[in-house]
C-alpha cells in the first residue's frame, strides 16, 4: 500500500498519512455511505468466494460445510446443465442486446426532431420500462397463452399456423419468445440514451455539411455517429450487464422450463442456491458469472471515465 | 403520433431518410409497445368466463370493474391480501427512498467538490456495484440477514434496497453537484458562512431536481424489485406486491382478468409518477453516460 503512494516528487506531494489526515473532514460524508457498502457489498462478495471452495449441507447449517478446494468449480464447468445455460445465455444476451439497441436507437432518431405529442409519444414508449418486470412477465405469459393467448388467436385467424402455437412450452420457440418480451421491456431504455445522445449533436455541423453536399448516408456516419460513439458504447454495456443479470422475465415466464430450453446463467444459479440449497456450488457459480462481469465493468468504467480526461472540470 | 408531419421543421428542403426510416419505426413501435398494454387493461374488465372464450374477444360485450371492487374492498379476502400487499410495498418503497437519499447526499457531495485520497478508488467502487448480478449478493445476504434475525422483515428489504440503490444514486447526484458553480458556495464562505452551512443553504436547495430525481429513481426500484423479496420474506402477511402477485396467481390459477387487474393496479403508482417527472426521469437516466 504505502510502495505504491510514495509519490516521485516529494517537494511536490504530500505523503499518504498527510493527505489523508489533511482531508478526514471529508470523510465524513462518504462514511455513511462506505459503511453501508462495505456491509452489503464488499463483505458478500468475500462470502460468496469463500463458499464456494466449501460443501453446504443441505440445512444450511453452516459450521457442518466440508472444505472441496476447487471441487465445486470443476463440477460446475464439467455439467451438461452448464453448457445449455451458457449457450442460452449467450443467445439471451446477444439477441436482446442487438435488438433492443436497434430498436432503440431507431426510434431514438424518430423522436430526434420536433412534432406535435412528442413529448407524449416518448412517454408512452417509456412504460414498458418503468412498469414491474413481474406484471410484464404475466402480462405476456397471457398474451402468450397456449389456449387463450391472443398470439395464438392472430396466427390462426391469418392463416400461419392450423393451431395455436404453444409459444412458452416449446423448447423451439421459447428463446424466441422469452427475447421479445425482453426487447419490449428495454429498448425503451436504449432509446432515451441514445436520444440523449443524439441531442448533443450540433446542428450547425449537420446543415454545413449538406451544403457541402454530404448525402444523409455520410453525415450520419460521419457526424452523427462519431458524437454519439460513447454514448452507443455505454448502452450496449449497460444492455449487456442488465441481460445477462435478467431474472425476472425468465423466472417468471417459464422457470427456465421446459426441460432447461430457457434456463439461462442466473436462473440457474437461483435454482441450485434456493431451489436445491446448494450453496457451496451456487456460489463458485456465481463466481463463475462474476468475473464475466467484472470483465465488462472495465471496459463499463473506461467507457464512462473517458470523457473525464478531456472535459477540463 | 398521427398527424404526419408536413416538412415542419426542415421547410422547403426534401425530408431526411432517416427521418423518413424513423418515423415509420416509431409508428411500429408504438403499436409494440401499447398494444400489450392494452390488452392487459381489455383483459382486466372482462369476466372470467369472457376472457376464457377462443377466439378471444377484442373487446368485452360485458365490461365490468368487478375484479377491481373485488382487488380494493377490505370486505373480500383476496382484497384484504391484495391491500395488504400494497401497503408493504408503498413502505418499503417510501423507507428506501428517504434512507437513500440521506446517505447518497453528502457521499455524492464528497465526491463532487473534494479531492481525499482514495477518491478514485471509491468512486470506482461504487461504480462497479452496478455491474454485480443480484444473484452474487443473494446467498451471502440470505446468511447475513438470518445471522441478524431479519429474515421475513421488511428491514432485510430496505437495507438490501438501499445500498443497491446507492451506487446509482451517488452517481446521478454528483452529476447535478459537479454542474452547480463552487463560486456560489465560496461567496457564502467569505459571507461567514462554514462549509456545512454552504452546503445546507446554497447547494441543497439548488440540487433539488437531482434530489427529487433520484428519489423517483429509488423508488420505482424499490417498487418493481423481484428476486430479493422472493428469497428474504416467504410470510405472507409481510410479502410486497411483486412476490404478491405470484402468490394471487398460483392460488387462482385461472382468474386472468384478476391478475391482469393486480397487474394493472400495481403498474399505476409508477406510470404516474414517472409521467409526471419525466424530465426528471430522463434526466436521471442519462445523467453521466451522456456529456453535453
Amino acid at each position: 500500500m504505502t510502495g505504491s503512494a510514495v509519490s516521485p516528487s516529494p517537494a511536490r506531494r504530500l505523503g499518504l498519512f498527510a493527505r489523508i489526515y489533511r482531508h478526514r473532514a471529508d470523510y465524513l460524508y462518504v462514511l455513511p455511505a462506505i459503511f453501508v457498502m462495505l456491509m452489503v457489498i464488499a463483505y458478500p462478495i468475500y462470502y460468496t468466494i469463500y463458499l464456494s471452495f466449501f460443501n453446504t449441507p443441505p440445512n444450511l447449517a453452516l459450521e457442518d460445510k466440508i472444505f472441496v478446494g476447487v471441487d465445486n468449480y470443476s463440477r460446475v464447468l464439467m455439467s451438461d446443465s452448464f453448457h445449455e445455460a451458457t449457450w442460452n445465455t449467450l443467445v439471451w444476451t446477444f439477441w436482446s442486446t442487438f435488438f433492443a439497441f436497434v430498436l432503440g436507437f431507431g426510434a431514438a432518431i424518430g423522436l430526434n426532431r420536433v412534432f406535435p405529442g412528442r413529448g407524449l409519444l416518448r412517454g408512452v414508449l417509456l412504460i414498458p420500462y418503468v412498469i414491474s418486470a413481474v406484471a410484464a412477465s404475466y402480462l405476456w405469459r397471457w398474451i402468450f397463452h397456449s389456449d387463450f393467448g391472443v398470439i395464438g388467436a392472430i396466427t390462426v385467424a391469418t392463416g400461419l399456423t392450423d393451431r395455436p402455437i404453444n409459444f412458452l412450452d416449446n423448447t423451439q420457440y421459447v428463446m424466441a419468445s422469452l427475447i421479445v418480451v425482453n426487447v419490449w421491456k428495454e429498448f425503451p431504455f436504449a432509446m432515451i440514451m441514445m436520444l440523449a445522445g443524439l441531442q448533443t449533436v450540433p446542428d450547425q455541423l449537420l446543415r454545413a455539411a449538406r451544403v457541402d453536399g454530404a448525402g444523409a448516408w455520410s453525415r450520419f456516419w460521419h457526424i452523427t455517429v462519431p458524437h454519439v460513439r460513447s454514448v452507443m458504447l455505454v448502452t450496449v454495456l449497460l444492455l449487456l450487464v442488465t441481460n445477462l443479470n435478467s431474472f425476472t422475465i425468465p423466472y417468471i415466464m417459464t422457470g427456465g422450463g421446459p426441460a432447461g430450453a430457457s434456463e439461462i446463467w442466473i436462473t440457474h444459479i437461483y435454482q441450485i442456491a434456493f431451489g436445491r440449497i446448494r450453496f457451496g456450488l451456487a456460489s463458485a457459480y456465481s463466481v463463475i458469472l462474476f468475473i464475466v462481469m467484472m470483465a465488462l465493468g472495465y471496459f463499463y468504467v473506461r467507457a464512462l471515465t473517458h470523457g473525464d480526461d478531456k472535459a477540463p472540470r | 403520433m398521427s398527424a404526419p408531419p408536413a416538412e415542419a421543421p426542415a421547410g422547403r428542403r426534401r425530408r431526411e431518410p432517416w427521418v423518413t426510416v424513423g418515423t415509420l419505426l416509431l409508428l411500429v413501435l408504438t403499436m409494440f409497445t401499447v398494444m400489450p398494454l392494452a390488452w392487459m387493461l381489455v383483459t382486466s374488465i372482462k369476466t372470467q368466463f369472457a376472457a376464457t372464450q377462443y377466439p378471444p374477444e377484442w373487446f368485452p360485450a360485458h365490461p365490468t370493474l368487478e375484479e377491481y371492487w373485488r382487488l380494493l374492498s377490505p370486505a373480500s379476502v383476496i382484497g384484504q391480501e391484495f391491500l395488504g400487499y400494497l401497503a408493504n410495498s408503498v413502505w418499503v418503497s417510501f423507507a428506501t427512498t428517504a434512507l437513500g437519499v440521506i446517505v447518497a447526499v453528502p457521499a455524492a457531495y464528497a465526491f463532487s467538490r473534494f479531492r481525499f485520497p482514495g477518491r478514485n478508488l471509491l468512486f470506482y467502487s461504487v461504480l462497479l456495484r452496478n455491474m454485480f448480478p443480484a444473484v452474487v449478493f443473494l446467498m451471502p445476504l440470505f446468511i447475513m440477514m438470518r445471522w441478524m434475525g431479519l429474515v421475513n422483515t421488511h428491514a432485510s428489504l430496505i437495507l438490501t434496497y438501499l445500498t443497491f440503490g446507492l451506487p446509482l444514486s451517488i452517481w446521478l447526484l454528483k452529476g447535478f453537484y459537479d454542474n452547480i458553480p463552487v463560486q456560489l458556495e465560496q461567496a457564502a464562505r467569505i459571507d461567514g458562512a462554514t462549509r456545512f452551512q454552504a452546503f445546507l443553504l446554497i447547494v441543497m436547495p439548488l440540487s433539488s431536481p437531482g434530489i427529487i430525481a433520484t428519489a423517483i429513481y429509488s423508488f420505482i426500484m424499490a417498487w418493481n424489485e423481484y428476486v430479493y423479496a422472493l428469497t428474504f420474506v416467504n410470510e405472507k402477511s409481510r410479502l410486497t406486491l411483486s412476490v404478491g402477485l405470484h402468490r394471487f396467481f398460483s392460488e387462482f390459477a385461472t382468474n386472468w382478468p384478476g391478475l391482469m387487474a393486480a397487474s394493472f393496479i400495481m403498474s399505476v403508482p409508477v406510470v404516474i409518477l414517472f409521467l409526471f417527472l419525466q424530465k426528471y426521469f430522463v434526466k436521471a437516466l442519462t445523467e453521466g453516460a451522456v456529456k453535453s
